[in-house]
Parts: structure tokens; sequence; C-alpha cells
């Protein structure tokens, strides 16, 4: 009886033990889901009308029926940051993704080539990271236009060589297990190797990374808003908000509650980062 | 100075010549290959109010109507012996234009590296050191935290509450030395996050070993422990973290210049990004790749005399326990 009741809650436990998230995590996840939620269906959190505001109503503080307050043309200032999430988040997304794939390509080709194929992708990285993040990011939408879309490429183009050397790194280290050995005394093709062992077990390390890199792109994606390289006005790309509520700093929480609203995203964005490594 | 330290540095020194070189050739790419059309968007640009004549004469003395393999090439060149080329716009020598904007770039950005480092120091003292209810675990966070603002929105909240509110400095004159200090502040917060992680992880590592031990319980101090023994075992891997910072000193300055009104190199990138300026923008991107890859290869040379634990295998080997959070870029970037 012992034995079996033992043997049943064992697995149950261990579930829990993974599944049991510390508190800020859990709040964390929770201000994340609230902002998918945002983007997904903004109508759904306020009934009030983004872009066409009540002129009577400018510039009024935080209240019951204004929980941001008012902006200079009285909109809802709440309304403006919920419908600015979809393009502040999801552009955010498309730089992650373009970052993990080219830079993952690249790192992978590197690490699992070798030789010279690695010398020249090494090259090409370190020529990607000499220059500054966030240069990077301004001259290539400069070469390609000013608007959110293009403001998330030049994102994830320049979180493209981070990615590469923690790819390439990842690989070298997985290359050299013992089971791709096995894999290849068994006579498995390079290909099969790559994708079956070394890239499944290589992105694992890529995982966490992606998840801070997605919220430093919020970070990136806001400055490049901030200084007006993202759609213009009346979009609401919290960047542009807060750049917009800099010249009524007298009224501060047009700066403040699109600041605060960016800062929790992205403080959650790396709790969750960090506890995805610890729990690796 | 022994060989192996000189086919190291010889081997870092070509190498850092090389990515140099192709960092000018791939800033070239970038703004001349991929679609849009900056140069007619500038010329023709009727706010510009160039005539067809001056256009071509622009075009003609620019060299714009050759291939763009011959332009590379000549622009390559001239870089090489150290000419920058004219402004599209004013028509001013770049390396004039830069020069004239530079001291005050370089002012805040030492500036912020000096508020950021002294951060980072009394951060990490105060993790290793102040009893846990006084909020030692809020301090290990304080890096994390650090990292999530934007620094538009610190120096906003500065001015806010520094300039407006406690009217300590005055917006309009912002190189005054109390603007200035702020707009340093601004600058440093965000890359105090990265030095102090990185401190924070060597000083836990730092004080688990047994030369920490014996200093313990030979009755030394807290305080006088950290300064004497911890300190520069932990801020050794620093130097790295440091040169490897120096890129987000003048993208940040880029922000920070603009949110505080400063005329710098940050204004300059701005404003030659607004009237597609290429020449200017070349030339800014491929001088911070010098200073960045240059100061990066001091670092990387004199590491190993600093540390002569440190093997020289070809490659440097690092030490273990640089990072453990939040920093896997920069443990990635000084390990691998």
């Amino acid at each position: 009886m012992t034995l079996a009741s033992s043997y049943s809650t064992a697995p149950a436990t261990n579930w829990l033990t993974a599944l049991r998230v510390p508190p800020s995590v859990a709040l964390s996840l929770a201000i994340i889901v609230l902002a998918i939620a945002w983007s997904l269906a903004p109508g759904l959190f306020t009934s009030h009308d983004p872009v066409n505001g009540v002129p009577a109503h400018k510039l009024l503080g935080p209240s019951l029926q204004y929980w941001f307050g008012t902006d200079h043309l009285g909109r809802d200032l709440y309304t403006r940051v919920v419908y600015g999430t979809a393009s502040s988040v999801s552009s955010a997304m498309i730089a992650v993704l373009i970052g993990v794939i080219a830079g993952g390509f690249i790192g992978l080709l590197a690490g699992f080539l070798g030789g010279w194929v690695d010398t020249v992708l090494a090259r090409l990285v370190d020529v990607l990271l000499a220059i500054p993040k966030f240069l990077l990011a301004v001259i290539v939408v400069t070469a390609i236009g000013f608007d959110t879309t293009n403001a998330a490429i030049a994102t994830g183009v320049s979180a493209v060589a981070v990615f590469a050397r923690v790819m390439r790194s990842e690989v070298i280290k997985t290359r050299q297990a013992t089971f791709v050995e096995a894999s290849f005394l068994l006579g498995g093709s390079r290909w099969h190797i790559l994708w079956r062992h070394v890239l499944p077990n290589a992105s694992r390390s890529v995982l966490p990374l992606a998840v801070l890199h997605f919220g430093d792109s919020i970070l990136v994606i806001a400055s490049l808003a901030f200084l007006g390289y993202g759609d213009p006005p009346p979009a609401s790309d919290w960047g542009l908000l807060i750049s917009i509520g800099k010249d009524y700093l007298k009224w501060p929480w047009l700066v403040y509650a699109p600041a605060f609203v960016t800062i929790a995203t992205v403080l959650s964005v790396n709790r969750i980062s960090r506890w995805l490594r610890k729990t690796d | 100075m022994n060989s192996a330290y000189r086919t190291y540095a010889a081997k870092r020194l070509v190498q850092a010549v090389v990515v140099i070189l192709l960092a000018y050739v791939f800033t070239f790419v970038v703004v001349s290959i991929l679609p849009g059309d900056p140069i007619t968007n500038v010329l023709r640009n009727p706010q510009n109010g160039f005539t067809e004549d001056q256009i071509r004469e622009i075009i003609a003395a620019q060299g714009l109507d050759r291939p763009v393999l011959v332009q590379l090439w000549s622009s390559f060149s001239s870089f090489l012996v150290g000419d920058l080329g004219l402004s599209m716009r004013s028509h001013r020598p770049v390396a004039t234009l830069i020069a004239e904007v530079l001291p005050s770039t370089l002012i805040l950005a030492f500036a912020g590296l000096v508020v950021a480092l002294l951060l980072a120091v009394v951060i990490a003292y105060g993790t290793r050191f102040l009893p846990k209810r006084f909020g030692q675990g809020l301090l290990r966070g304080f890096p994390s935290l650090f990292l999530s603002v934007p620094n538009f929105v610190i120096g906003l909240v500065l001015i806010h509450l520094f300039g407006f509110q406690l009217g300590v400095f005055r917006v309009i004159e912002p190189d005054s030395f109390w603007a200035t200090l702020f707009a340093a502040i601004a600058l440093g917060i965000p890359i105090s996050a990265q030095i102090a992680e990185v401190l924070i992880a060597n000083l836990d590592h730092e004080a688990g070993q047994e030369y920490a031990a014996v200093a313990r319980s030979r009755g030394l101090g807290k305080a006088r422990l950290f300064a004497k023994h911890l300190l520069k075992p932990s801020s050794l891997p620093v130097v790295t973290v440091i040169a490897l910072t120096i890129g987000e000193l003048l993208g940040g300055s880029l922000i920070t210049e603009t949110v505080f009104g400063r005329t710098g190199i940050g204004s300059l990138v701005q404003r030659s990004v607004s009237t597609q300026d290429l020449p200017v923008l070349q030339a800014v991107v491929s001088l911070a790749a010098v200073v960045f890859v240059v100061v990066n290869l001091i670092a990387d040379l004199t590491y190993p005399l600093l540390d002569p634990r440190v093997k020289l295998l070809g490659t440097p080997e690092r030490r273990p326990a640089t990072a453990d959070e939040g920093s896997s870029t920069i443990s990635q970037a000084v390990t691998s």
C-alpha cells in the first residue's frame, strides 16, 4: 500500500515543483498576459477612443474616469497606452524573431561547420558587435524608412550578433557531446545530426536569451519611437507617447503613465527570463 | 612579455584592423544599397529647394553617378587616409562637423562612465555587506530594474524632478555643470547595471574563496575585506565589461543628448538622420566602430598583463564566473 502510494505521488510532486513559480514570477506572467490581451483586443479594456478626444477634457489628471489622465487633445491616455501595446509588443516580437532566426542560423553554421566558414562568420559577427547596437538600429531604420515595422527590423538586425555568438558556443559545446559522437558512429548524416541532436540541445540556452532580448527590444523600439523613427502620431507606441509627453512636463502623468507601463512590462520580461535560466 | 603574448597581441591587432575596415564596408552597404533612395530623397525634397542644376552639381561633386562599387572604393580609400568626405547637407568636411561636437559628447560619455562605475561599486558593496533586513535583496534587484528603464525616461524624470520641481538646473542651459551631471546620471544608470551584475557575481565568487575565509578569521572587518581583498580580483573582469559598454555609452548619448538638448555626436546623428546626410552617418558609425574596437583591443591586451593567471592559448582563456544573472550577453561576449 505504502509502496503504491509513494509510487503514485512521486510524479505528482515533481509536476508540482516544476510548476511552482515564485510570486514575483507569477506577477510578471500576469503582467505579460495583460499586455498580450491589450494588444490582441484593446477594445475590451477601454471604452474611450484612442484617436479622437474630448477637447473640453484636455490635460486632466488621473481620475476614475481617465485612469492615466488625458493628453493635450483630451484623449484618454490609458486608452492610448492600451491601443499602443499591439505595435510596441508585436514589433519587439518581430525583432526577437529576426535576431533568433538570423543569428541562430549564423551561429549554427559557424559552430557546426567550423573551418573557414567559422572564421568568415566570426568576423561578420565582430563587425556587427563593433557598431554600437543603438547606432546600428538607427542607420538601418534610416536606410529602410521610418515606421514601426522597420524599427523592429532594425532592432532585430542589431541583435543578430549576440544570438549568433551564443548559438555558436552552444553548438560547439553540443557537438563534442558523447551522444553526438555516437550518432556519427551509427552512421547519422551531418544534417540529421544537426537537426535531430545539435539544434534542439543548443537552442535550450537561446530561449532565456530570446526572452531577455524581447524586453530589450521593447526598450530599443521605444527609443526609436521616442526619437521619431517609428509610426507618426496618431499612432500611440509607448515611446512615442513618452516623447509627446515630454513637451508637457507640467502634466507629468503624460510621461509617467506610459513610462510606468513600459518599465513594468520590461521588468516582467526580464524576471521571467531570469527564472527560465534558473529552472533550466 | 613573452613570445606567446607577442603572437597573441599581433593576432588581435590584425583582427582589430580587419574588423574596422569591414565595419566601414558594412555601413556603406547598409546606407547605400538598401531599398529607398536617400540621395534623391534629400536632393529632390522640395523643402531643400535645390534646382536641377544644383542637384547635378552635388551628384557630380559627391560622385554619386558612379557605380556603387567605384563609390565604395573611393570613399573607402579616402577613409584609409583619414578623409571622411563632405556633408551632403552643409557641404562642409565631415571631420570638421564631428570635431565641433566631439568634446561635448566625450565629456558626457566620460562623466556617464564615472557615474556608472561609482554606482556599480556602491551597489555591489551594498549587496555584500548590507544586513539582509536592510534591503540586501532589494539591492540585488537594482541592476535588473536599471536595465528595464528606458534611459530617456530616466532623463525625463531627472529633468522633471530636479529641473522643474527642485530647480537644481535650468533646462535651457544644457552645458551647465548640473545639467551635465544629471545627463551623465541618466546615461550612466543603465550602464552601471551591467557593470554591477558582473561585479556582484565576482564578489560572490571571491568571497567564497579560502583566502577570504582566512582574512575573515583573522578578524578583518567587512569594509576592509571588501576594499583590500575582494575588490581588486573582482574588478579585473570588469575591465572587459567596461570596454564592451563603450558602444552603449555612444548609443546612449544619442538619446541622452536629445532629451537634455545638448549639442553633440548624438544630435549630429539625429540631424543627419532626418536629412539623410549619409556621409556624416557613415563617418560617425565608422568612428564609433573604431573607438569600440580600439578600446576592446586595449582591454584584451592589458588583461593578461593585469592577471597573470590568464593563459594565452591563441585566444585568451578567461576566468570563470563572470556573471550569472541577467547579463548572458556580456558573459557570452567575455567568455567566447
